[in-house]
């Protein structure tokens, strides 16, 4: 038994498969910018269909041959099903064992929570039998008045269509806000996960430095991939930017915070041979919903889709048809971009969701890529060029571009 | 580029393809689309294709037809005067009178391929060219991939005989590989698409007999790609097209027929084989590749063909090499 645990015990996160559980597809919030557009209090997942897709998982070793895993449990809000999620987290371990699975010990279980729950008894006492296993982010969208702008609580009337008035909106910041000290007290390390509207943008930049203050160091941060965007929000998006920029830097946070919209490696032209990889992990993930249905991604499943029909790849009782794979395994850069992208001189960085491409596309393909981000990357490189230019020249004159080449802190560039 | 036009005369026309058309009911095109799909493909330089439907038409049909280029593609036992004549089943082929110098399509299931293959050694040099086309391609297994190997070599056997012999008669799922040193696919969408009774484009006659009330994964959707009074109208025309397949686009399995019904039908994707087409495809073009050797121990044959050695029957598996 020793040698086991020795022999997978090492996490090996980039060559993980994540598998998401769709416990529920309801949620204690009405996000205004949420993706979910067929959210509904009736498809809770029920022990029988996790344990089935378990099963199904776990006996198809060959079929999923990823070093590790990460077991992935979405909403909806993840936590509102505590109770099954801790059956399937302790089935897991002890089938996993069982089976003498090669992802024994090299599995995680990761969470994104609207965090409203998470003092809670039965989430702590979640945490605390699984703690060298779980990544948990709590999204907080930045300072009081852009998160509520965006993550009010559902109300009863909503079910039926009737949305509140202004006035009426109560927002979820204050309901977040007081987890935070004690999830970073369990996770100093995590990161939390913005959302940018157009609505939200004059108020990038005091959330970001708000996350900071609470003592989150790591923001990853991205504008939605629908097409909401205004006459005027990619110079709006630049100017926050701009100063943000300006305050990092000038704050010195540069040394200790990571914000994901700063990158070297993003706004360069990109290889068409060389760097010709899908930048979207979909159909390498997969995901299960209530029904026991199997998805390429949470954003192929009917709830994530306004415009087109789910994309089923099986069940949980016939099981994967790989040839429904077989597109997104084969799913480059070039060809599914138009020859816009494909020529772009800013394109690194440049980031799309395969569910939204197929969600917007003429046809029923995954094939062709939404541009709808367009202006707003090359706001955000622009401000980006801004950012390293300037940051680059202080530590120049300062002597600490050495020093800050061997510690800069990390961002974490997936956007999904 | 669009090169052909292919115009469904009837509901009930003869597939000379994959798919199968189970319409019974007879609906004619109208002779008025006819004449507008037959200006179209003049205007357009399109090679036009009608297929026929088990009945004789209206005299006024066959006068129009006769005042464009064309070729004339029937079910076998109907009339005279086909360039290509479909055959339904291996077992048809058995007492045929042939018409020298037609293409002959033979459609047959799996099961009845692996059983009736002589029929098809035993036709082989009683037409110039025989296409075998497998109806339910989507629903091989492991087994069948076996069986249809032995099938290959069998039929391998005969040609190679008629060859030695002085004879070149050509079966597609041979001899096509053998002549080919670039993709020569169906070309739905891209080179062909088809005119059907009801005065609309479609893709193919797949498309048309699908339905837009049938669901073939990914909801309902309407296949149709314009009209006669709007003209084409291919959403995403690229799809297609071979450069913009990643699977096909790194093949060599030249003769594959590439079938975007099929590629819709099983990996919801115009662009994407499934694992069977792939396959099928290179047992085809192995057992092409073995027989171009064994005809060349008869003497020189096709001097500049080389078809490469390959470790894999299915270009997904090598995807990561590209």
């Amino acid at each position: 038994m020793k040698n086991l645990k020795t022999k997978s015990s090492e996490w090996r996160g980039e060559l993980a498969k994540s598998i998401t559980f769709i416990v529920t597809k309801d949620c204690q919030l009405a996000c205004k910018y949420c993706y979910l557009v067929g959210k509904n209090t009736k498809e809770r997942m029920s022990w029988e269909v996790a344990k089935q897709a378990i099963d199904y998982i776990l006996g198809h070793e060959d079929d999923f041959k990823e070093e590790s895993v990460i077991w992935d449990f979405i909403g909806g809000e993840p936590f509102l099903e505590i109770d099954l999620i801790d059956r399937i987290c302790d089935y897991l371990k002890t089938e996993m064992f069982k089976r003498n699975h090669h992802w024994f010990n090299s599995y995680r279980f990761s969470f994104s929570t609207n965090g409203i729950n998470y003092h809670t008894e039965k989430v702590q006492n979640f945490i605390k039998k699984n703690r060298e296993h779980l990544s948990i982010g709590i999204t907080i969208d930045g300072t009081r008045r852009k998160h509520d702008m965006n993550r009010i609580w559902k109300t009863p009337e909503m079910e039926q269509g009737i949305m509140p008035k202004p006035k009426d909106e109560r927002g979820s910041y204050d309901d977040v806000v007081k987890n935070i000290p004690l999830w970073l007290e369990q996770f100093p390390s995590a990161g939390t996960k913005v959302t940018i509207s157009s609505a939200d943008l004059p108020y990038i930049c005091e959330s970001v430095l708000h996350l900071y203050s609470l003592g989150i160091h790591e923001v990853n941060i991205n504008c939605v991939f629908e097409n909401v965007w205004k006459d005027g929000d990619d110079a709006l998006l630049e100017e926050q930017l701009m100063q943000l920029a300006d305050a990092i830097i000038d704050g010195g946070y540069y040394k200790d915070y990571a914000c994901s919209f700063f990158s070297e490696s993003i706004g360069k032209p990109m290889d068409k041979v060389l760097e010709n990889n899908n930048w979207c992990g979909a159909g390498r993930m997969l995901a299960v919903d209530a029904n026991g249905i199997f998805y390429p991604c949470t954003r192929f499943a009917q709830y994530s889709l306004r415009d087109k029909q789910a994309w089923v790849i099986g069940n949980v009782h016939d099981g994967i048809d790989k040839n429904r794979l077989r597109p997104f395994l084969t799913l480059d850069r070039c060809t599914q971009s138009p020859q816009e992208c494909i020529d772009c001189e800013v394109a690194s960085g440049c980031a799309w969701c395969q569910g939204e491409n197929y969600d917007a596309a003429y046809t029923n393909t995954i094939f062709q890529r939404s541009t709808a981000i367009c202006k707003m990357h090359k706001a955000r490189v622009r401000a980006n060029n801004y950012y390293w230019n300037k940051l680059f020249r202080k530590l120049e004159l300062e002597g600490e571009r050495e020093e800050y080449e061997r510690n800069k802190p990390k961002s974490n560039e997936i956007t999904c | 580029m669009l090169q052909y036009l292919i115009i469904l005369l009837d509901d009930t026309s003869v597939s000379f393809c994959h798919y199968d058309n189970v319409k019974k009911e007879r609906r004619l095109i109208g002779l008025d689309d006819m004449k507008t799909g037959i200006l179209f493909a003049m205007k357009e330089n399109l090679n036009i294709q009608f297929v026929y439907p088990d009945y004789g038409l209206p005299q006024e049909y066959n006068d129009l037809i006769e005042t464009i280029d064309h070729t004339k593609i029937m079910p076998a036992g109907n009339g005279t005067g086909a360039d290509v004549f479909v055959v339904e089943g291996c077992h048809t082929l058995k007492d045929m009178d042939f018409v020298k110098d037609c293409v002959y399509v033979v459609r047959t299931d799996r099961t009845e391929l692996f059983k009736e293959h002589e029929v098809i050694s035993a036709a082989l040099e009683k037409t110039a060219r025989l296409n075998v086309v497998i109806t339910d391609m989507e629903k091989f297994t492991e087994d069948d991939f076996v069986a249809y190997s032995s099938v290959l070599a069998s039929l391998s056997k005969e040609l190679e005989r008629l060859y030695a012999g002085g004879k070149s008669p050509q079966l597609n799922i041979l001899t096509d590989r053998m002549m080919l040193d670039k993709m020569n696919n169906c070309c739905a969408g891209d080179a062909n698409i088809t005119l059907a009774p009801d005065g609309k484009f479609y893709i193919c006659p797949a498309f048309y007999l699908a339905g837009d009330d049938e669901d073939y994964g990914l909801g309902k959707v309407k296949f149709s790609i314009g009209d006669l009074q709007t003209g084409l109208d291919i959403k995403n025309p690229q799809l297609y097209r071979l450069d913009y397949a990643p699977l096909c686009r790194n093949c060599d399995a030249c003769q594959c027929k590439r079938c975007v019904w099929l590629n819709r039908k099983t990996t919801y994707e115009l662009n994407t084989p499934s694992h069977e087409q792939c396959v099928v495809a290179h047992l085809e073009r192995n057992a092409s590749r073995e027989l171009l050797a064994a005809i060349r121990k008869h003497g020189a044959f096709l001097p500049q063909q080389e078809i490469k050695e390959i470790d894999y029957l299915d270009p997904f598996d090598k995807k990561d090499e590209w």
